[in-house]
């Protein structure tokens, strides 16, 4: 049998009209752009990605637009504001995380009335009470819960010399801490919010590519693509087509995301944050890469397309493992060893090492080791991809095992002078 | 007429199931060559070695003399005996690419799925998916995927299965059509006798091993010409007793008494019609062409019914998933 070495002068073939030689990058193209054009044409495609879409703008401008929009709390004040008292409540809106005003108010009926219609949050009537619409089961939180102490507190040092002077210039003792502060609440949330993006993405594409190559397969429509494209031509040309759709979302994604974030003046889009978005669209690259080609063999494995999604299980293990342990590095204090490790590991990284950076974890060198490892590991996998898919494509019958399949295609290749069908590159 | 395609010494086993056994024979231009043998004797494992979709173990597979390489599969077009196209592909869209995938430039591939699926007859079809259009509309869209690129050899894999004597027609006719342009038509068949008429040459195979090949009118007429006679009145054909081993061999007798002698090559027809007059008025007497399942039993000792059922109990001890023929 030829080795398939394609000769310039390929004899007298071609000589008719149109067919002429076409070059190997060409055919891996025209089944890319298939692959494309079916699917951007999906409606279940533009759905989805409107869907991913308004969920990223939401996700980053909401919190910002909630936070921005809540006004400072408004305290009103009977019987007259003092310098005390208005830096009291300026000092109590602080102390809880959020802004508070002092309001001066005539009377106690005109404040309860004032508050009853939600103009005020709530009424002090300075060494008497704090008067709310509502106290809430548990009781008041937020700066009324610590204007509630201060008041108090207020009250109790009138009668001390100076104290008065002293609680305007602020009552809180700085805080020192021992250790540089680690990755900012905004960042994990952020690197969160990246790995759930990750993971969406590459088991969407994923089982697409798995029941796309299944559907080739128990439509028997790839004996006819291998009369005339290589199995790693096909292959590639598949996860190529499906892989520009997934980045091409990704990419809308992030664009959405920086537009949303500086529109709404989200704390999300500064610094740190950005660099988080960075490494999760590298690795959403290279995790799509590592992985592709495994739910393309696994694809392989089945002839009828309702068994596809019990193949790309074990495919999918080392994400959904990567995947549930991250929310305990995202909340936690530092992750342990374990998920240090499954960072640099190949199959785990794209998630776990956006996690890890996004909590302020590992330092970029780190990240750029386990891209280039993960990099490698793609290599690795696509070659053994590439075999099984060639030596599972055409056989009919019952699924085939991940280990009867990496088997055969081991000894297909050392037993056989393989055909040129059956030679990646 | 030379030979276009070669096909040289082909071995193939899957596990312990011999596919291929030193196959050897050729196919010329112009001509719509039929591959016969029973289901399981290594037709479509040749036909997949051909297009580089199954390996081999040994033997070459030459066109115009050259080893195949892919530069010459391009302009090859290929119908598997397991039709398939993808279902939710419209038609024109479908032909359009495998046109592409064959190396023509767009505007000639439109041009040429537009072609082949007005002259198929599924005008108006082009716009509807594959999985949408009736079985027989499938079988004409996977032979215009198959033509689409006016391929220079055509591989044609049990093409007559499943159709209606209309549909065996057509086929035939687009075959012959294509052999009169110059192309050389390679198609196979188990049904031996239903494509007798149909092609000029064929080769038969048995077990992954030639049995025989060549023109049919040849092949039919063997190297033992065979005289049928009847004998009004003799239904048993008693009068062929005094038939003389020299001149030839009585093969059967027929229910209504025709004797069906195989002739030496010295035999001399007017001494057996002689010999059959002194027994009675002759209502028949003339030379007939064995069957091509004829030829198959004489080659083999066995029918093409026997073989297919000694494979398919082959198949079922082997379990082998061989991926051809299952």
């Amino acid at each position: 049998m030829s080795a398939g070495t394609r000769s310039p002068d390929a004899g007298t073939s071609g000589r008719r009209s149109g067919a002429r030689p076409t070059r190997s990058w060409q055919l891996t193209w025209l089944i890319a752009r298939r692959e494309i054009r079916l699917r951007a044409k999906a409606r279940v495609f533009v759905i989805t990605s409107v869907i991913l879409l308004l969920a990223v703008a939401l996700a980053v401008a909401l919190p910002a637009i909630l936070s921005g929009k809540n006004k400072a709390d408004r305290i009103g004040v009977v019987g007259g504001t003092t310098t005390t008292i208005t830096s009291l409540i300026t000092e109590a809106g602080r102390a809880s995380g959020g802004q508070a005003v002092a309001v001066s108010e005539p009377s106690l009926a005109s404040a309860e009335a004032a508050l009853r219609s939600g103009d005020l949050s709530a009424v002090l009537v300075p060494n008497q009470e704090i008067v709310v619409n509502q106290v809430p089961l548990g009781g008041v939180t937020g700066p009324v819960a610590t204007l509630q102490q201060l008041a108090g507190l207020a009250k109790l040092i009138q009668t001390v010399p100076g104290a008065a002077q002293a609680v305007a210039h602020g009552v809180a003792l700085p805080v020192r801490g021992l250790e540089a502060p680690k990755a900012s609440l905004s960042s994990r949330l952020t690197g969160l919010f990246t790995v759930i993006i990750v993971w969406i993405l590459i088991s969407t594409y994923g089982s697409q590519i798995a029941l796309g190559i299944g559907e080739e397969k128990s439509s028997r429509v790839v004996e006819v693509l291998l009369s005339s494209v290589r199995p790693f031509q096909l292959l590639i040309g598949k996860v190529l087509g499906i892989g520009l759709l997934a980045i091409g979302q990704a990419a809308a994604m992030v664009v959405v995301f920086v537009i949303a974030g500086f529109a709404s003046g989200s704390s999300l889009v500064h610094g740190a944050t950005l660099g988080v978005v960075i490494a999760g669209g590298v690795f959403i690259v290279l995790g799509y890469a590592f992985y592709c080609t495994a739910f393309a063999a696994a694809g392989s494995l089945v002839s009828r397309q309702s068994d596809v999604n019990s193949t790309i299980l074990p495919v999918q293990l080392p994400l959904i493992l990567a995947y549930a342990l991250s929310y305990t590095v995202i909340y936690a204090n530092g992750a342990n060893t374990f998920y240090h490790v499954l960072g640099f590991l190949p199959p785990t990284a794209p998630i776990a090492m956006t996690v890890l950076y996004a909590a302020g974890d590992v330092p970029v060198w780190q990240v750029a080791v386990a891209a280039a490892l993960t990099a490698a590991g793609t290599v690795w996998m696509a070659r053994i991809a590439v075999r099984i898919y060639a030596n599972s494509i055409l056989k009919t019958g019952p699924r085939i095992s991940f280990r009867q399949a990496i088997k055969e295609s081991r000894n297909a290749a050392l037993s056989r002078a393989p055909a040129s069908a059956f030679r990646p590159g | 007429m030379t030979s276009e395609l070669e096909i040289d010494g082909l071995r193939r086993r899957y596990g312990t199931v011999t596919a291929l056994d030193g196959l050897t024979f050729s196919v010329p231009a112009g001509q719509v060559f039929g591959f016969l043998g029973p289901n399981g004797a290594g037709k479509t494992t040749t036909m997949r070695a051909i297009f580089g979709v199954t390996g081999l173990d040994a033997g070459e597979i030459r066109w115009r003399g050259r080893p195949v390489d892919e530069a010459a599969r391009r302009t090859f077009g290929y119908m598997p005996e397991e039709r398939g196209l993808y279902p939710a592909m419209p038609l024109f869209d479908q032909v359009e690419y495998f046109a592409r995938l064959h190396g023509m430039d767009g505007a000639a591939a439109e041009k040429a799925a537009w072609h082949w699926i007005d002259r198929l007859g599924l005008s108006g079809r082009g716009r509807t998916r594959i999985d949408a259009l009736s079985h027989g509309n499938q079988q004409r869209a996977q032979l215009a995927v198959a033509l689409v690129h006016d391929p220079e050899l055509l591989v044609l894999d049990e093409p007559f299965s499943g159709l209606d004597p209309g549909g065996i027609d057509d086929m035939s006719s687009i075959l012959a059509e294509r052999a009169a342009a110059g192309v050389t038509v390679l198609f196979s068949s188990h049904q031996l006798d239903l494509v007798e008429d149909i092609c000029e040459a064929v080769a038969i195979i048995y077990r992954g091993r030639l049995v025989g090949s060549g023109l049919v009118a040849d092949l039919r007429r063997g190297d033992r010409p065979r005289l049928a006679v009847r004998v009004a009145g003799d239904r048993t054909g008693a009068w062929s007793a005094g038939l003389s081993p020299s001149t030839g061999a009585v093969e059967s007798v027929k229910a209504d008494g025709t004797v069906e002698i195989s002739l030496t090559t010295s035999a001399d027809s007017q001494e057996i019609l002689d010999l059959a007059r002194a027994a009675g008025p002759v209502e028949h007497f003339a030379y007939e062409d064995r069957s091509l399942s004829e030829v198959f039993r004489a080659a083999t000792g066995a029918s093409v019914g026997q073989a297919e059922a000694e494979h398919a109990a082959a198949s079922r001890t082997a379990g082998a998933t061989t991926g051809a023929g299952l």
